[in-house]
């Protein structure tokens, strides 16, 4: 038990809930929604890649495959359910925040209901091998973790950067009053949005299942994870999130590490108010060099 | 001669707040028309009306024969969108722009048609030969920009489709008087063909002898109308 351990491990860390937190930072920024649904997601999208392995196929990468798939098809509940009905009502962020959190208990709820409290386990996606790097043993699921978000999140970053409705989507985190005047429909763009950033949460899912295990209630930690790392980065930016998750990912490995795993959440909210005292808005507060209004 | 925009009894406004009055509006193809008046009179919240969105509006209007005005009482923007690809092109008031995104992508981003992203490249090359200081700055954020040129880029914007009618909204506002007067003359120089462009300004000397007509807004209504033969005379 090491420093470099340690590393590995906040790396790890950081990737899965980076993930969830980059997810909830482009919610936020495009459709103005604090999405905290995504814990319903995120054990919606385990449980879909765990019925997928006990019933078609326990290929690897399918199973990933099922568990993004039911992720993107969670976030679709949500904009259907949450979102289109209420985007263009008075006080959307409140009653979408309130909306998405009910999405969140009921939805947990239905799967105890459905499944009982029982720890499910995916099958091993990596396989079992390791690397040996100096006197530091990597095993494949971490590598394979660290590997997956990263590709997951070059994927959506180029995606947003080179296509049409990423170009619409980063129009309307920047200014969605402007980007209806360009005809951007908001209705349509929240589809893929909320599509897009349940995969991540479903990938994340899947991730997470290969150090702990998928039930009912598996989705709260990363959410409230999640929703810190993208308050920290600066809710909207997708850098500062990552950077975010990055601290928070080696003050939870290193807290306990040296003081102990119930002080981890102690430690993080000390760490986010103080960053938040210094930098109003957070990490992502740094990083931008364009004028504000 | 086609109607492009027939505007009939249109109220709109803002919760308890109603500002535009039964307005009636007619504009033809190939006209440019000069809307003026003073600040808090309705100029900027007859485009929103026309674009869907205001609080709340009543009325008929007609954009090239689709009827876009509806009664409602809220959802501003539920069908801006969709209006705007009916052929509308706004260029609004104070830069409704994306700071961080650079002048390519802005103005790829108002090209929102399949048939205008196809044929984007050929649209930027029209928009720079009319703005041509943008052309160097293709690359860099919009929100480091001069106020002149996030004006250019947000007119260039509007005409990166073919729209049927432009809303340009106080063009030279906050400007620089030559720089406004630049943008103002660009704004002109669009060939309208079978379109036709409504200009909001304060300032009536620089729409004075340039557009076909010239109306008068005032408490939500519309008041007094010179045509650009009358005008010339008034000059004379």
């Amino acid at each position: 038990m090491d420093i470099s351990f340690i590393l590995v491990n906040a790396i790890v860390v950081a990737c899965i809930y980076g993930l969830v937190a980059v997810a909830i930072s482009i919610t936020w920024s495009s459709l103005g929604l604090i999405n905290l649904g995504y814990g319903f997601v995120f054990s919606f999208a385990g449980f879909g890649a765990y019925l997928f392995d006990r019933m078609v196929s326990d290929a690897p990468i399918l199973v990933a495959m099922a568990g993004i798939l039911t992720g993107a098809l969670g976030g679709l509940i949500i904009c259907l359910l949450v979102f289109i009905p209420l985007h263009d009502k008075p006080h959307f962020t409140t009653r979408g925040m309130i909306a998405t959190l009910a999405i969140s208990l009921i939805g947990s709820q239905a799967l105890l209901m459905q499944f009982g409290p029982r720890p499910k386990n995916l099958p091993e996606l990596f396989g079992y091998w390791q690397v040996k790097l100096g006197d530091i043993v990597i095993t494949s699921d971490k590598i394979g973790v660290v590997v997956c978000s990263i590709l997951m999140l070059a994927i959506v970053v180029f995606w947003m950067r080179g296509s049409r409705r990423g170009l619409e989507i980063r129009a309307m985190m920047m200014n969605p009053h402007a980007a209806s005047i360009v005809g951007i429909g908001v209705r349509s763009t929240g589809f893929y949005v909320m599509a897009m950033t349940g995969a991540m949460a479903g990938l994340a899912a899947v991730l997470l299942s290969q150090t702990y295990y998928i039930g009912p209630f598996s989705g709260i930690t990363p959410l409230i994870k999640g929703v810190s790392i993208a308050l920290l980065g600066g809710l909207g930016s997708v850098q500062g999130a990552v950077i975010a998750a990055v601290i928070l990912g080696l003050a939870e490995a290193l807290t306990s590490r040296l003081l102990g795993g119930q002080y981890v959440l102690m430690t993080q909210f000390l760490l986010i108010i103080t960053i938040l005292i210094i930098r109003p808005r957070g990490i992502s507060g740094l990083l931008d060099k364009a004028r504000e209004q | 001669m086609a109607e492009i925009l027939n505007v009939e009894g249109l109220s709109a406004g803002y919760g308890p707040l109603r500002v535009l009055h039964d307005l009636d509006l007619v504009i033809n193809s190939g006209e440019r028309v000069g809307i003026v008046g003073l600040n808090g009179h309705g100029k900027t919240t007859l485009f929103y009306a026309i674009a869907g969105l205001t609080g709340w509006q009543r009325g008929s209007i007609v954009l090239d024969g689709k009827q876009i005005g509806r009664t409602r009482s809220q959802g501003p923007g539920r069908y801006t969108h969709k209006i705007v690809r009916q052929g509308l092109a706004i260029m609004p008031q104070g830069d409704e722009i994306f700071n961080g995104l650079t002048v390519e992508e802005h103005l790829d981003s108002g090209a929102f048609t399949s048939e205008a992203w196809r044929s984007r490249k050929q649209r930027k090359e029209r928009v720079l030969d009319i703005f041509e200081p943008l052309r160097k700055l293709m690359k860099t954020p919009v929100g480091r920009l001069s106020g002149g040129e996030r004006r250019m880029v947000s007119i260039g914007r509007g005409l990166m489709t073919d729209a049927k009618l432009y809303l340009a909204d106080e063009p030279s506002l906050g400007l620089a008087p030559k720089i406004g007067l630049s943008v103002m003359e660009a704004l002109l120089s669009i060939e309208l063909e079978d379109s036709a462009m409504l200009i909001a300004e304060q300032n009536v000397a620089l729409l004075e002898r340039r557009v076909d007509r010239v109306i008068g807004m005032h408490a939500g209504k519309l008041k007094g109308e010179a045509s650009a033969a009358s005008r010339q005379s008034l000059a004379v």
